[in-house]
């Protein structure tokens, strides 16, 4: 039994650490911008077709096109952020909170439904990272799974000290932090937010070329890990990269274990996103910031 | 001044043309008019809740869903006329409502929409899941409110429980809770110090509008026959709020000019094929990003604008 | 203003005389045979198996208009997206409606299906179901109502009569909580109760894609189970499918793997789930290759030369739906409902799968306008790239390629 439940737990920390990675994305959007986006999951869609298509019509080996899916998405990001976003910060939107919701999920209608159009209905996957899966006792984990799952925790940490040590990341957290004094000390904000919402969107892309050969390919593949994502970022702490890693092995562990513990088992599988979701309904009602996260700031 | 008459006399002609538009309506519109009806109560109620009360709920197609199925397993399994049915959809509704109010009071922004986002997900999940009792995506099906073939008593119903709800809301919102609550989304805790009990209110708007909310869910189930737990998706949600806001979410006809604006759009561009839900997510981008106060707005601006050109003359500036 | 010289007036009068005297065109300028298509193309729909039944129906078009069309008048089919959801399909049907259309065909979901026929009823308009299994639509008895496709109750009487030949005593099934899963699991269970088969269900949600949990479970139970049943129509049957190989759950030696659902017979299960799908067992609405006749050859190979992929039996379904209201409206002489209705109980079409006839008997209730010789049937997937077309046979027996009832890994 305790096998069983470590199996369970093992397999959720593994699957939670690459959305972890989205939601770090996801997480460091808020921060900067100050929005919730609701079109992060068709950006971790885009960033899986982006490693199908450099893989398939590039030649591109599984892991490097896993970098050149961030590239894209960052791409993706930056130019939907110039052409959409720009009235956050230029004072002609009242509310600010609404705009970037409405036009995010207008994102989400688009390129979803541009999805189907273009890559078509029915799912692919490219190639495995590596091919076959570790079998210890009652252990059994795809090598594709372990793969994803450390590139995830090497971009994070990455990620993390890139925050906290580059004079970029350093930047991005002072707008986050306040935008009128960052922009005294001479950091543009306009950039820095182009440059969050391109980061964002390449975190969620890289996320959805590591899920690629795992769960197939389909235009609507990001609808649940956007959610997922939310989960996390709450339980984590907005704006915490920190939280978001802690926040997805949390949230995969519970899920996984809910799944495995809970007591209708014709049930159990159906419900395995109601455990995430109830997560987030106790975070909030416990201790809205999070884990690691600050007291949310309004968009000045 | 002028501008005032303008605007009462453009909500009467719209009124009227509502009234008097099924004449000119072949079956298949009249049909998809009536279901906008239920679009626009779900607009105009979110746009009380999130644009007046400030609170941006992310539930508000869960209660639909609570008033339709209450009011459809109620009508299947107990036989309950439907008109008796809806009013404990409402009621439903309305109490579940009050208790994420309640739930909610500390949150505030991000968080109290990811909160009642979350309630919906779970919703959904048990609507599915639980199917012997729900019959989950197999589809609920809904005794009819009316007999007959035709869509007109639909039609005029749902335009009636519109203007029922929206005449409730405007009563609300003249009354010192409109007042409190505006002060209360402006600055809460401005609000709080000046002795405005913001829970009792915000408590009080969110059992109102779920109560509505439950309302259109009840009229939905027993006009379109079927209901399915694709009601509380999370692109649903998204198109009413679409809806509220590109009509002009602090104008509660406004919600209802975008409502129906947006469905009526939706079923225009199924000429489109596939392509139909692109142009609709691009339509609702361009709006939000030229329009933002929403369209009823612009149209008043433009429309005034066009018949007041003489005053800028008289008042000695120059010409535009 | 020039006036005319004689000549010219004398050819222009000739002219008009011979004008005149050119018998009247047939009227082929005349108005079109509407006909309407229902069906998902986008989510929440299965928008893949629904674009698949768009091409095949306007591959039948175009082949009925090259020969002419129907009654001398060309072939016209509105295709309206149903999204999954009943107020999009009761829309796609009003809007077909006020457009006239004589007949509508299609659907891939049930609980749109019902709502759909209610329209249909309502406007008396012919509605042929090409690949909705709930036993309901037919059995609401709806006069309307036909179906080209197998009930429920048709198929999965005889998997349930398969498994319980080929020896499978403990089966584990995940369900997907639509019409056609539950309904689906409710034939296949009452069977196996029968014959004193135990069956452990699961529910999954659609849009769900770790299984893993769940299948982690199964394998743990006390009572390995021998045969894990996957009776889901939507896309993530690749997932479940990959995720039970590489738990080292099925296919293996202790169980064999068997899906319901569409998406199984596309080539991408191939590059979905790769060396995963050998061994898979797999339902087949088509005729055995041996068995199609020339229109089958015919369609296959105009549908992979225009759409660069084989088509499926739900393909198939589609292209013959076409063909019967074609040939229900050329028996009929006419585009009026209830003639159209008539034809159809009286038919006798031959196409790509089969000798088309609608039952009018009403035991089972769902055999009331149903294609009761829909053909399916069993295939069990021997080698990787097969396509189902050429993968052994395991039922009905009548032909079957296999000797045993199933290929079983050895230990």
């Amino acid at each position: 039994m305790a096998e069983y439940v470590f199996l369970q737990a093992a397999n959720g920390l593994v699957t939670g650490l690459i959305f972890a990675l989205a939601a770090a994305g996801l997480t460091i959007i808020f921060s900067v911008l100050k929005i919730v986006n609701f079109g992060h999951g068709v950006l971790y869609m885009m960033g899986g077709y982006a490693g199908y298509y450099a893989i398939h019509l590039l030649g591109v080996p599984p892991m490097a096109a896993v970098l050149a899916a961030m590239a894209a998405t960052f791409l993706l990001g930056v130019l939907f952020e110039r052409l959409m976003l720009t009235p956050l910060y230029t004072n002609k939107v009242d509310r600010k909170d609404e705009y970037a919701i409405i036009v995010t999920f207008g994102l989400f209608m688009l390129l979803e439904n541009l999805g189907i159009v273009v890559f078509g209905p029915f799912n692919k996957r490219p190639p495995s990272f590596v091919e076959g899966g570790l079998h210890v006792g009652l252990l059994t984990i795809t090598y594709d799974r372990l793969v994803a799952a450390a590139f995830a925790a090497l971009l994070l940490a990455a990620l993390a000290l890139f925050m906290q040590r580059s004079s970029l990341g350093q930047a991005l957290d002072a707008v986050s932090q306040s935008r009128d004094a960052a922009a005294i000390i001479g950091i543009n904000p306009h950039r820095m937010y182009a440059i969050a919402f391109g980061l964002g969107s390449a975190l969620a892309g890289g996320a959805g070329a590591l899920i690629a050969p795992i769960f197939s390919l389909s235009p609507t593949m990001g609808d649940l890990p956007s959610v997922q994502a939310f989960v996390i970022v709450v339980l984590g702490g907005m704006g915490s990269v920190p939280g978001s890693i802690v926040g997805g092995i949390l949230l995969g562990v519970v899920e996984g274990l809910g799944v495995g513990l809970y007591p209708d088992p014709n049930r159990a599988l159906a419900y395995s996103n109601a455990f995430g979701a109830l997560l987030l309904i106790l975070t909030l009602l416990i201790r809205p910031t999070g884990l690691f996260g600050r007291p949310h700031l309004r968009m000045e | 001044m002028v501008r005032g008459t303008l605007r009462a006399a453009g909500w009467a002609v719209v009124f009227l043309a509502a009234l008097l538009a099924p004449k000119a309506l072949n079956t298949y519109w009249l049909h998809v008019t009536a279901i906008a009806w239920y679009y626009a109560l779900m607009a105009a109620s979110w746009a009380l809740l999130a644009g007046y009360a400030g609170q941006f709920s992310f539930a508000h197609m869960a209660f639909a869903a609570i008033g339709g199925y209450t009011s459809g397993l109620l009508a299947v399994d107990l036989h309950l006329p439907p008109v008796l049915g809806m009013l404990c959809g409402v009621l439903a509704a309305a109490i579940v409502g009050g208790v994420i109010g309640w739930l909610c009071l500390r949150l505030r922004g991000p968080y109290l929409s990811l909160f009642t986002l979350a309630f919906a997900q779970i919703l959904q999940l048990i609507l599915i899941a639980e199917y012997q009792f729900t019959r989950g995506s197999l589809g609920l099906s809904v005794p009819p409110l009316f007999h007959g073939d035709s869509d007109l008593p639909y039609y005029y119903a749902g335009f009636a429980l519109l203007l029922f709800s929206l005449g409730i809301m405007q009563l609300v919102l003249r009354s010192r809770v409109g007042i409190f609550l505006r002060a209360t989304r402006e600055d809460e805790d401005a609000a709080e110090a000046s002795g405005i009990d913001t829970s009792l209110y915000k408590i009080a708007v969110f059992t109102l509008t779920s109560a509505m909310a439950g309302l259109a869910g009840g009229f939905y189930g027993h006009f379109v026959g079927i209901l399915t737990p694709n009601i509380v998706t999370i692109p649903e949600m998204g198109l009413v709020v679409a809806m509220a806001v590109v009509g002009g979410v602090e104008s509660l006809p406004g919600a209802v000019v975008g409502a129906v604006f947006i469905w009526v759009l939706s079923e225009v561009l199924r000429d489109y094929g596939q392509m139909r839900f692109v142009i609709l997510g691009l339509v609702i981008m361009l709006t939000q990003r030229f329009a933002q106060n929403g369209l009823v707005l612009l149209a008043t601006r433009l429309i005034a604008k066009r018949l007041q050109p003489q005053r800028v003359e008289e008042s000695g500036a120059p010409a535009a | 203003m020039k006036v005319m010289k004689r000549s010219e007036a004398l050819v222009a009068g000739a002219g008009l005389l011979a004008g005149a005297a050119l018998p009247s065109l047939p009227a082929s300028a005349a108005e079109p045979i509407l006909l309407g298509w229902v069906g998902p193309l986008s989510p929440p729909g299965g928008y893949a198996a629904g674009q698949e039944m768009k091409w095949a129906a306007q591959l039948a078009t175009n082949e009925v208009n090259a020969r002419g069309g129907v009654l001398g008048r060309q072939l016209q089919v509105f295709y309206e997206d149903t999204k999954g959801t009943p107020d999009q399909g009761t829309a796609a049907m009003e809007r077909l409606a006020t457009r006239h259309v004589s007949a509508v065909f299609g659907e891939f979901h049930s609980s749109v299906a019902l709502a759909e026929t209610k329209v249909a009823h309502k406007y008396g308009i012919p509605f042929l179901g090409t690949d909705v299994w709930a036993d309901q639509i037919t059995a609401q008895g709806l006069p309307e109502v036909f179906r080209v496709c197998p009930a429920n109750s048709l198929i999965y009487t005889m998997v349930g009569n398969w498994a319980a030949a080929a020896g499978f005593k403990n089966v584990a099934i995940m369900q997907e909580a639509t019409d056609y899963g539950v309904g689906a699991v409710q034939v296949l269970t009452g069977i196996f109760k029968k014959h004193g088969i135990n069956a452990n269900v699961v529910t999954v949600e659609m849009n769900q894609q770790d299984f893993t949990p769940e299948i982690l479970r199964l394998m743990n139970q006390p009572q390995r189970p021998d045969i894990f049943m996957i009776i889901v129509a939507g896309n993530s049957l690749y997932d479940i499918v990959r995720q039970a190989c590489n738990s080292n759950f099925a296919p293996t030696a202790q169980t064999a793997i068997y899906s319901g659902g569409g998406p199984a017979l596309e080539k991408e299960l191939w590059e979905n789930d790769g060396k995963c799908a050998v061994d898979l067992i797999a339902e087949d609405v088509a005729l055995p290759k041996t068995q199609w006749n020339a229109k089958a050859k015919a369609f296959v190979a105009a549908f992979e030369k225009q759409f660069k992929r084989p088509p499926t039996g739900t393909a198939m379904e589609s292209y013959d739906c076409v063909g019967v209201l074609t040939a229900a409206i050329a028996d009929a002489k006419s585009t009026n409902g209830k003639a159209i209705i008539a034809a159809m109980e009286r038919l006798k079409y031959t196409g790509a799968r089969g000798t088309y006839a609608f039952s009018s008997s009403h035991a089972p209730t769902w055999a009331y306008h149903q294609y009761m010789d829909a053909p399916i049937m069993l295939v069990q997937y021997s080698k990787e790239n097969q396509t189902p077309d050429d993968a052994p046979i395991l039922f009905p027996r009548k032909w079957a390629t296999l000797k045993e009832l199933y290929i079983k890994r050895p230990s």
